[in-house]
């Protein structure tokens, strides 16, 4: 499984899952899908767990997990899909989980792990009894396809006369859950009259995504909690108050994260650009800065190559290409070059030295972080080297789905995917 | 670094500043320009102010600093929201504390109502396109008298043809002013050389770098970057260098910086044989002048014949 690809087609591919009556589902990227899922099935589900990956993309892998058998799979591997589809399925949009259950009818997909699955979202769904009442036909679809109709419908019938434990019940519904007081309760709902018009649920009751600050207007202090201090040092305020804020800010966005076991090298632009100026001054660097530090706690080797002036007083302009070649001669795992995109001394050498680095027996990863002002900065002419894969970032809170981006670039980045990514599973709440 | 030598004609002397490593943005090429320090002259941003708009093609400028001589930067103008936008057509000097009207200047929005304050407003650079012809018309009293060259500019750039500069500085301002970023400032920089494509386009020379700084976002963005935007190369396929390996990749890459700093040494202007020289105005030993012929025009600021401030530009 090539991950950089499948990573950046999981975050821009946002076309929905569509389900058309009498052709079964529609998803334009299936093969895109069905290939990666049977490549590595555990390692295709995580990669959906990280942030930034569209909704719909999740329910395309919640869809193809789900629709996958999972014969010849160890058990820990299985104990992992099973809660990576969990997550998935909670950390859903209802109506994005609903549409990949239902496809799942029409794929006539059904595995042991399909059916637990199924009966745990329509029975165990923190918000269960307000979405059967407003989705009560296409959740019934779904528990029939899990459980057979002729099962599920007895198992109603049964539930309806009064049953709440009986060997039938529990053979067949009742092991599929873990709470089988309120299975029943939803049971006899699922199947009970409904209440026309009902709002369905919008939101995901675990979302997988940390919640992103969304200032209205952005200033070069509203930009994550470590920007904002490295703005307040680089205008002159207090380093004996500022610096050992910096560190704690810098301890608690990296908190928990595991260690890169990589040798990183950084391109650090320092040039006048990246200070800017006026209301902007100091904005761009500081984020950049603040990557910096985030990689020096998590990587466990880092070489910083600066470039125009240094990371403290940023000035001249930016020699990116050579100092690419610098930062490749410390024979680093991945390289990593943070810049705002504006390549001052004769642009193009990046780029001419980029698509040289295969013949030049370089084979090295190479990224681009591109540090921006707002999201919506024009980048029309900040693309120093097009070959070069690239991603923009102008708030700290960027950097939870940044760093397994770049990480997924080198080798030993993907153990640390695949780390992080259970360790968000074993956090999640649900 | 390259002499600068022999790119003004006599008298003028730039034997001691030097051109340093050009940067390239698009089709605009800055080589900064490196030399000695004259001390004492009042910046424009942060000393010289819009003091107000007269009237029509009248305005005032007031030089606040305490102590120190205002070289007012040639065709500077000044933006406004709303207002009458104005533009001067030549340079000036004034000692500190002065203030001076300036009754040739010219309206560089048509048909726009409102004078301009001397509050929120920005200032900017004819562009190049404009300043020969500004130049030409310094000492004529006729706000409308740069009108048809701005339409021509505008009609060349794609928009509509009429006198509003703003059409272009204003509206296309998100994309001039990258180029601020695109080309860096240097540190001690007091001057620039700047080329569209493989041509000359000016030479710009402060009295200290804190004077080029203030006056260098007007200078990339609006004196040359409007000649630059309209000259915007399609970016091209990176064609990679004929290197097997990484050392061998730094060489032809050095190779090849070598080769193309060359040729921006080989754009430089011949010196100019066929030029005019006018004393336009004199404080204490400073001596503004203005210059015409050999392909070039533009104002330059001697002090015992030494090169303090100029700014030259093509002229064809």
């Amino acid at each position: 499984m090539d991950i950089p690809p499948l990573l950046s087609h999981f975050r821009t591919h946002d076309v929905p899952l569509e389900l058309r009556r009498g052709r079964g589902s529609v998803w334009d990227d299936a093969e895109l899908h069905r290939s990666a899922q049977q490549r590595d099935p555990e390692g295709y589900a995580l990669l959906a767990l990280v942030p930034g990956v569209l909704a719909w993309q999740r329910a395309r892998v919640l869809l193809a997990t789900l629709a996958a058998a999972q014969d010849g799979l160890d058990e820990a591997t299985r104990a992992t899909l099973g809660k990576a589809v969990r997550a998935l399925m909670f950390g859903l949009p209802p109506a994005h989980a609903v549409t990949a259950l239902l496809a799942l009818r029409r794929l006539r997909a059904n595995h042991k792990h399909t059916t637990r699955a199924i009966v745990a979202f329509v029975l165990e769904h923190p918000e269960a009894d307000a979405l059967i009442e407003a989705r009560r036909p296409a959740l019934a679809d779904c528990f029939e396809h899990a459980l057979g109709k002729a099962t599920a419908r007895a198992c109603a019938r049964l539930a309806a006369e009064g049953d709440t434990g009986s060997a039938y019940l529990r053979r067949s519904l009742l092991r599929f859950t873990a709470d089988p007081a309120a299975a029943i309760a939803r049971l006899r709902a699922l199947y009970g009259p409904g209440t026309y018009g009902a709002p369905a649920p919008r939101e995901p009751p675990a979302p997988l995504d940390p919640i992103t600050e969304h200032p209205p207007v952005v200033t070069p202090t509203n930009r994550g909690d470590i920007a904002a201090t490295l703005v307040h040092l680089y205008r002159g305020g207090p380093a004996a108050e500022l610096l050992p804020a910096l560190r704690g800010y810098v301890a608690r966005a990296t908190r928990g994260l595991p260690r890169l076991a990589a040798n990183v090298a950084v391109v650090l632009d320092a040039s006048g650009s990246m200070r800017g100026y006026g209301d902007r001054e100091w904005a761009v660097m500081s984020q950049a800065v603040a990557l910096r530090l985030v990689l020096a706690e998590v990587c466990e080797r880092l070489t910083v190559v600066e470039t125009g002036g240094t990371a403290r007083a940023p000035a001249g302009s930016a020699d990116l290409a050579v100092a690419l070649l610098d930062a490749l001669g410390t024979g680093p795992d991945l390289v990593v070059v943070v810049t705002d995109g504006y390549e001052n001394h004769l642009p193009g050498d990046l780029a001419r030295v980029v698509a040289t680095l295969p013949r030049a027996g370089a084979g090295t990863p190479v990224v681009l972080c591109q540090a921006t002002f707002t999201r919506g900065d024009d980048l029309t002419l900040r693309d120093p080297a097009p070959e070069l894969p690239r991603r923009p970032f102008w708030h700290q809170d960027d950097f939870a789905g940044l760093l397994p981006w770049v990480f997924a670039h080198c080798r030993p980045g993907r153990a640390w995917l695949r780390t992080t990514m259970l360790a968000r599973l074993e956090g999640a709440r649900t | 670094m390259t002499s600068l030598a022999t790119i003004l004609p006599a008298p003028f002397d730039l034997g001691a500043h030097r051109a340093g490593t050009p940067q390239r943005a698009g089709a605009l090429t800055m080589v900064p320009v490196y030399g000695p320090v004259r001390p004492g002259v009042v910046p424009p941003r942060s000393g010289l102010k819009l003091h107000r708009v007269v009237g029509y093609g009248r305005v005032e400028l007031h030089n606040g600093a305490r102590e120190g001589v205002a070289i007012v930067p040639l065709h500077i103008g000044y933006i406004q929201d709303a207002a009458q936008n104005h533009a001067l057509c030549a340079s000036a000097l004034m000692g500190a504390g002065q203030t001076r009207r300036f009754d040739d200047a010219c309206c560089v929005q048509a048909a726009q109502g409102g004078y301009l304050e001397g509050r929120d407003q920005w200032f900017f650079v004819l562009p190049l396109e404009l300043r020969a012809q500004a130049l030409r018309l310094r000492g004529r009293h006729d706000h409308a008298k740069l009108w048809p060259d701005i339409s021509e500019l505008n009609r060349a750039s794609g928009l509509p043809s009429r006198g509003h500069l703003e059409q272009i500085l204003s509206r296309r301002r998100a994309v001039l002013t990258q180029f601020r970023s695109r080309l860096e400032l240097m540190p001690g920089q007091v001057g620039a050389l700047f080329f569209v494509g493989d041509r000359f386009a000016g030479l710009e020379l402060a009295p200290d770098p804190a004077y080029f700084a203030e006056v260098w976002m007007a200078l990339v963005c609006f004196a040359y970057g409007v000649a630059a935007w309209r000259a915007e190369p399609e970016p091209g396929a990176a064609r990679p260098y004929d290197a097997d390996s990484l050392a061998g990749l730094r060489a032809e890459l050095a190779r090849d910086r070598a080769a193309r700093l060359a040729e921006v040494v080989s754009w430089l202007p011949a010196p100019a044989g066929d030029v005019r020289l006018v004393e336009e105005e004199r404080y204490l030993d400073l001596r503004l002048s203005t210059l015409t012929g050999g392909g070039l025009a533009g104002q330059v600021v001697t002090e015992h014949g030494r090169t303090v401030y100029a700014s030259v530009f093509a002229a064809e």
